[in-house]
């Protein structure tokens, strides 16, 4: 059961791609972006389809300047942040203690990981024209489908991780005196959370995609909504733009956030020091 | 054996939170007070169920998604796993193109959708080009790093021992991106399975997506929680047959997964 989460994120977390790039490195990686550019920017002439069908670089430059100009591009950005952050972290903390209540009781976790396991297979994709039905359009059908989508990778490996946890550490902390709280917070958390890091970034990294998809049936505004909205208005360039927006966003998360984050708190916390250390 | 007693007695206690669901559900819509377009009553779902086996469009539905799936595995692997093994060969090309195909990825899926519908028109065209597209960069971007990442050491051993061409092809880079190759399988699996489901109900004109979302128009609510029950089923028995094995015969097996 761990083999699944550990190899979703094996794949995931691929290697620090940033930190490992030399500096002649990202010169060859920058020249590449550019060429691709220059590509698609030659080929519109040669190609010669309308330019709804095949937009241009430039005139998705265009429509880049004239969304930010018009200040359409901010606020959607913005909205998309706000929901996002507010899911994956709602996500985050709800799935952490439904994970540590369930495997408090061992013949618990047991029994209710059959359900855990059915409800993780039905992806929020599936969960959203649900959500629609009860909730309408809107930002609660939204908020709830990345909520869903973050709680299960972390309450799936917050129980796994816990799971794995040796007894003796648990009897170790105990014959010293200490309470379940002190179990709970000097044992149980610091050993579970290399794979509660592991739950969150898999649960973060769905989430974006979740958000883009509930954003383009249920909202108004965000990216999702621009991507969709574009090519319903033929201006498809203002897809394209949205889509972009799209991936530097999920890379300026995911280097800046998601990876240092979890350096930061697997490295800190490891996985068999914290008892000691912080005693 | 009392391994197996305690399995079989574990698969047996797995039975009863789903049956308390059921319970529940029962119990709430009966007594709940619920409109039935937000909870319909568990007898509705299964005439809901039986009218789609016996009208056969269930089984068209599931059969539709399932042949996009396979068609859109074997193009986007198909085309990723030789790319990808070609541009990582080369150090400068997969230099030039990672950032690239990095980019590419984060975007890859449901965002296509729209140019999709633009491109291909509704139906069958739009949904293989999503989910092909999804599996591709998930693909391509874990065979290059499955390819550069095998040591140094390990190449120049090859070259010591005087192998030439295709044998370093078969002998090192084949076997020590292979891991890499299966884990990236897996998860871009995962994610085109979400690319299926989600450019069915924008872009499709049958499936297990599209038949969600016209429900969702006609408030037919039971057969929306049908469809997300079968989406749940279907993945289950897709990771189950087809990649757990496969992962527990190489990867495990090779002792390359950290427990």
């Amino acid at each position: 059961m761990s083999a699944d989460a550990a190899s979703l994120s094996l794949s995931i977390r691929a290697p620090g791609v940033l930190q490992r790039l030399l500096p002649g490195r990202v010169l060859r990686g920058v020249l590449g972006l550019v060429l691709i550019l220059v590509a698609w920017q030659v080929s519109v002439p040669l190609i010669g389809l309308p330019d709804y069908f095949y937009p241009s670089a430039l005139a998705v430059w265009v429509a880049f300047l004239d969304l930010i100009r018009k200040g359409i591009l901010p606020v959607y950005v913005g909205d998309s942040l706000w929901r996002y952050g507010a899911g994956v972290s709602l996500g985050t903390l709800i799935g952490v203690t439904l994970g540590l209540l369930i495997s408090l009781n061992r013949a618990l976790a047991r029994l209710l990981a059959p359900l855990i396991n059915f409800l993780y297979a039905i992806v929020e994709v599936a969960w959203i024209p649900l959500f629609v039905i009860w909730w309408g359009y809107g930002i609660k059908a939204i908020l709830v489908s990345l909520i869903y989508v973050v709680v299960f990778p972390v309450l799936y490996n917050t129980i796994v991780g816990i799971r794995t946890v040796p007894q003796v550490y648990v009897n170790a902390v105990r014959s010293l005196g200490g309470s379940r709280l002190q179990v709970i917070r000097e044992v149980l958390l610091p050993a579970a959370l290399p794979n509660i890091i592991t739950g969150f970034r898999v649960g973060a990294g769905f989430a974006f995609r979740g958000l883009i998809f509930a954003e383009m049936i249920a909202a108004k505004t965000g990216l999702g909504y621009l991507i969709f909205e574009g090519t319903a208005h033929h201006q498809t360039a203002r897809t394209i733009v949205g889509m972009i927006c799209m991936g530097v966003l999920w890379l300026f998360i995911d280097n800046v956030y998601l990876k240092p984050f979890e350096r930061a708190t697997v490295e800190r916390w490891g996985t068999v020091v914290s008892a000691e250390d912080r005693g | 054996m009392p391994a197996l007693s305690r399995q079989r007695l574990d698969r047996l206690s797995g039975a009863v939170p789903f049956f308390m669901a059921l319970v529940g559900w029962l119990l709430l819509s009966k007594f709940g007070n619920l409109p039935e377009y937000m909870l319909p009553p568990l007898s509705q779902m299964w005439v809901r169920f039986t009218d789609g086996l016996v009208d056969g469009s269930l089984l068209r539905h599931v059969g539709g998604s399932l042949y996009r799936l396979a068609i859109s595995f074997l193009i986007g692997n198909g085309l990723a796993i030789p790319l990808g093994i070609a541009i990582a060969m080369n150090r400068h090309v997969s230099d030039l193109l990672r950032p690239t195909l990095t980019f590419f990825q984060s975007i890859a899926g449901i965002a296509w959708v729209p140019l999709a519908i633009i491109w291909f028109g509704i139906g069958m065209g739009s949904v293989v080009f999503v989910i092909s597209n999804t599996i591709f960069f998930g693909a391509i971007y874990s065979t290059v790093i499955g390819v550069q990442t095998i040591p140094k050491t390990l190449h120049r051993a090859v070259l010591c021992h005087g192998a030439k061409g295709l044998q370093v092809f078969t002998e090192l880079i084949l076997p020590g991106a292979l891991v890499q190759i299966i884990l990236g399988l897996r998860t871009s699996m995962a994610y085109g399975w979400r690319a299926l489901v989600a450019g069915e109900m924008i872009a499709g004109s049958s499936g297990l997506g599209y038949m969600t979302i016209e429900a969702v128009q006609w408030y037919q609510t039971d057969t929306v929680i049908m469809g997300m029950i079968l989406v749940g089923l279907l993945w289950l028995m897709l990771d189950r047959v087809l990649f757990a094995p496969l992962e527990r015969r190489t990867v495990a097996r090779w002792g390359l997964l950290q427990r």
